[in-house]
């Protein structure tokens, strides 16, 4: 099969790359684009471990095929930190509050968390267990992720109410 | 190494501190097996029987290998070499003229690209002769059932060991029916007498349906040959060397023509001690002389992978009318699918240890199915266990009007007392029409043991090198650090800990059992201890002092009494490594072995709300509390129990694979096979308790598997707390709750 060109921008950068039809995004970005932040966890958009941002909605890589991000804004877990790479507020949460155990689920879960915080800056602890629930954990029990995406829902706010 | 004490409290032991690696997590950056893209990289896909029984009449490969793109298409009669006997999963490395479960591989393919290979597959005809399959494990057991083995397969107990829980004497017995593979009894006193004093004789048969460990990196494994015919595999996996050995036993060459390079491993659970696809990987390898990666899919980790048994435990159980025990009589049967394998003595043991039966008689029983076969998760057969023990104490206590929680306190085994191995438990430790209810539930875990080595090295920097084996899931090593550091006697920032692959690590056990910290944390413990005898040996040579006159502080070694003489670990450091110098490089080592256990005891509250209409729980508050030991590292500690008493509740309330009658897994994905999500859950309170063990490193005790024990139990006690119901087969679904509330059952 004949492979097309895919411009879209990621992480802020233009890219053109060559693909077959019926690849995914996912694939696409591990296979063609050397991103390999976003994991397959289950290949069936239930685990949440391959959730990106396209055009700042969060999405399942994995079901979408590479060629409808044509034109489009990705955003993957490497475009999360700042360009200079200072962490994002919720990574840094993540960090010090020790969120990640085997880590599998953890881009996934940040790219979900930070959707849902640029939707919600104040989201109550109920808001953010169904922002999460899309995506699947096995080592944490949720609770410290759930603390640490709360803190750093403040500490965004207050950066916001300091500009 | 009294005398050598260190003058200040170092930032070590006891302390909060998040793992050094976590940035590299949070960021995407960490690699795991399906991450590495090494050049002239091929993919492999399996072909997998559809059928659980069938006869394997004829097999054509000739489309396949005539794709192009394909480098290989294997079938059995490619690897007459390997084994035959198949005594374990991962010698059955393609079904040789029999498939015995549904998804057992059948043939291997490895192409350039993974598309190729799915459409290889598809290429692949093969002729079955479909035969009656054995599903249900009560049926299996029955003489005349479908065999499962061929004759002469030996059962399997290095699971068993490999966790070294507990030992219990092999039944001598010789089993009757073709398909029980282990059998165990054990007897204590005079149970018929028991029962004729009893005044309340309560019967009830406890179900727990297979679950899957839900790591979620499916299994993933690279395998590369060199020109000298040395094998490199990259591997997600629990332990390094034990993977090297069955793969070299799987492959019939020596352990050191293969290097396992342990890559950041994405959950295991026990689901990743034992190999599965590496061999299979590791022949296309060899076969194309290029790289191959082999990734499981989701739908072949549940097909396929090796979740933990089904278990079925009838218990019977005579007290007097104040509660006094009198009489047990139990039978586990647990399902192992098609090899043997399962840890049949966790289930005797807890069943007649955890409560003081003056008279017992306990029979196991190990079922060969053809199902997937099973291994290890997280604590194996201890939460179905203690499902049906707890469940049980807490019917009696309930039926005879007594408080649950004293009845069991009056009961509980204390240390000293013999367990039914003859081994000693060593030190221990409504509104809106809902229905509220509260449940508790015990459970404990004796903890692993397996010898370990670790090494200490004085940087010329002043800072520790440690070097383990130790594979690395959930935060462990920065807890190795902490013992290094309280130890040696320098912050934890200047200790920095490596986990070393199979060519360059000291040997090295498991990363289960929860014994990493018990074992490996000791091994790390004496080794630091080792380098700072030396460092303090080199100090006093240097300052013409005695040893027993120095101390440390801030990096600095000094004459007690004299702050201006003194030299810096930096300087002792530099000189290990100086062209010419007379002193000797710091590297402490310790390789110890050990013999006591550290068991680890939880206790698990739930407090929830039924709907009596659709059967649906609310968890509102959950409880966890546990004996560790010492926490090393709180901010870890926490997170092993709360990630814990959630794999515990899935299996309490969501979780089982579900087959057909011929064999057919019918929940073969995340959205069918549904595991908690953060939207099912309350916060989860921890409670950590600190009861040293004698021989733990500064006191620890094994923390990973206790959490996951307790919470069937507490969630079915505290659903008959609410509603009257006694629900006695996992998962506790809505279906089933309001249904036995329907039902009016007690």
């Amino acid at each position: 099969m004949a492979k097309h060109v895919l411009s879209c921008t990621v992480n802020g950068e233009p890219v053109e790359v060559l693909v077959q039809p019926y690849v995914t995004l996912l694939d696409a970005l591990r296979e063609d684009m050397g991103l390999t932040g976003p994991k397959e966890g289950c290949g069936t958009g239930d685990c949440g471990a391959c959730t990106v941002h396209v055009d700042g909605k969060v999405v399942a890589s994995c079901l979408m095929l590479a060629m409808q991000a044509r034109g489009r804004k990705i955003r993957t877990i490497e475009g999360l930190a700042a360009a200079d790479s200072t962490l994002h507020p919720l990574q840094d949460a993540f960090v010090r509050h020790g969120v990640p155990q085997c880590g599998f689920c953890i881009p996934g879960v940040l790219m979900a968390a930070a959707a849902l915080l640029e939707e919600n800056p104040r989201p109550s602890e109920e808001e953010i267990r169904y922002g999460i629930a899309g995506n699947l954990c096995r080592c944490t029990g949720y609770t410290k992720m759930v603390t640490a995406i709360s803190e750093a829902a403040e500490m965004l706010a207050s950066q916001r109410s300091a500009r | 190494m009294s005398t050598m004490k260190t003058t200040r409290d170092v930032k070590g032991v006891g302390v909060s501190i998040p793992r050094p690696d976590g940035p590299e997590k949070v960021t995407g950056r960490v690699q795991y097996v399906a991450d590495i893209q090494p050049k002239g990289l091929l993919h492999a896909k399996l072909l997998r029987s559809p059928h659980a029984h069938a006869r394997i009449v004829s097999i054509d490969v000739s489309a396949a290998k005539a794709l192009p793109g394909v480098r290989a298409v294997l079938t059995a009669k490619d690897i007459p070499h390997l084994k035959k006997k198949a005594p374990t999963r991962a010698h059955a490395v393609l079904a040789i003229d029999r498939a015995v479960f549904m998804g057992q591989p059948v043939a291997a393919v490895a192409a350039d690209e993974l598309s190729i290979a799915e459409e290889a597959l598809d290429l692949i005809k093969v002729e079955y002769q479909v035969l009656p399959a054995s599903i249900d494990p009560l049926k299996a057991m029955l003489p005349g059932a479908p065999p499962v083995a061929d004759a002469g397969t030996e059962a399997d107990t290095s699971e068993a060991l490999a966790h070294s829980a507990v030992a219990i004497a092999k039944s001598a017995a010789p089993a009757k029916a073709v398909n029980i593979s282990q059998q165990a009894r054990l007897q204590r006193g005079d149970p018929a007498k028991g029962f004729a004093e009893s005044d309340h004789v309560l019967e009830k048969t406890y179900r727990v349906p297979m679950v899957h460990q839900g790591y979620l990196e499916a299994h993933a494994v690279l395998a590369e040959w060199d020109r000298n015919g040395l094998l490199t595999l990259w591997a997600s996996t629990q332990g390094s060397f034990n993977t090297r050995s069955e793969v070299a036993d799987v492959l019939g060459i020596p352990e050191n023509r293969i290097r396992v390079i342990p890559v950041e491993c994405g959950g295991g659970f026990g689901g990743k001690i034992r190999a599965l696809c590496e061999p299979i990987t590791a022949v296309l390898a060899q076969v194309t002389k290029r790289p191959v990666r082999y990734v499981m899919t989701r739908r072949e980790e549940l097909q396929a992978g090796m979740p933990a048994p089904q278990v079925i435990i009838k218990l019977k159980t005579g007290v007097k009318r104040d509660g006094t025990l009198m009489a047990l009589d139990a039978e586990t049967v647990i399902d192992s699918g098609a090899f043997s394998g399962a840890v049949l003595a966790v289930s005797a043991v807890f069943l007649g240890s955890m409560y003081k039966w003056p008279a017992f008689d306990i029979r196991g029983f190990e079922v060969l199915t053809h199902k997937p076969s099973v291994a290890a998760y997280r604590a194996p057969v201890a939460p179905q266990t203690i499902f049906a023990i707890e469940s049980h104490m807490e019917q009696i206590a309930r039926d005879l009007d007594l408080d649950s929680v004293e009845f069991r306190m009056r009961h509980l085994i204390q240390e000293g007392d013999p367990m039914v191995n003859g081994q000693q438990w060593v030190a221990a430790g409504g509104k809106n029409g809902k229905r509220r209810g509260v449940g508790l539930a015990l459970g404990g875990w004796l903890g692993g043991l397996q010898p370990t080595g670790a090494t200490v090295r004085l940087n010329p920097d002043g800072s520790l090198a440690v070097l383990t084996g130790q594979v690395d899931i959930a935060g462990t090593n920065i807890s190795l650090a902490q013992i290094a550091a309280s130890a040696y006697g320098v912050d934890t920032d200047l200790v920095r800990i490596t986990t070393g692959d199979t060519d360059v690590a000291p040997m090295t056990g498991l990363s289960a059992g929860s014994k990493t910290i018990y074992t490996v944390g000791a091994a790390v413990l004496q080794a630091s201890e080792d380098a700072r005898r030396q460092t303090f040996e080199i100090a006093a040579a240097e300052l013409e002092a005695s040893v027993h006159d120095l101390e440390l502080t801030d990096g600095k070694i000094t004459v007690r009494g004299m702050p201006d003489k003194g030299i810096t670990l930096a300087t002792i450091g530099k000189k290990g490594n100086l062209y010419m110098s007379k002193t000797p490089p710091v590297l402490g080592k310790a390789n110890p072995a050990f013999t006591q256990q550290a068991p680890g005891f939880a206790a698990q509250l739930a407090r929830l709300e039924v709907d009596p209409d659709t059967g649906e729980v609310t968890i509102q508050d959950f409880v966890i509390v546990q004996d560790v030991g010492k926490a090393i590292n709180p901010l870890g500690v926490e997170g092993q129990m709360q990630g814990g008493a959630v794999q515990s509740l899935g299996i309490a309330l969501t979780e089982g694979l579900m087959f057909d009658d011929s064999g057919r897994l019918t929940n073969p994905s995340l959205l069918d096979y549904r595991k908690l999500t953060a939207a099912d859950l309350p916060n989860l309170e921890t409670i950590i308790v600190e009861v040293p063990a004698p021989a733990g490193p500064f006191g620890a005790r094994g923390v990973g598997e206790p959490p996951i024990i307790p919470a069937p139990a507490a969630i079915a006690n505290a659903i008959q707390n609410a509603t009257g119901a006694r629900l006695t087969e996992l998962p506790l679904s809505p279906e089933r709750i309001a249904l036995a509330l329907v039902n009016g059952k007690r």
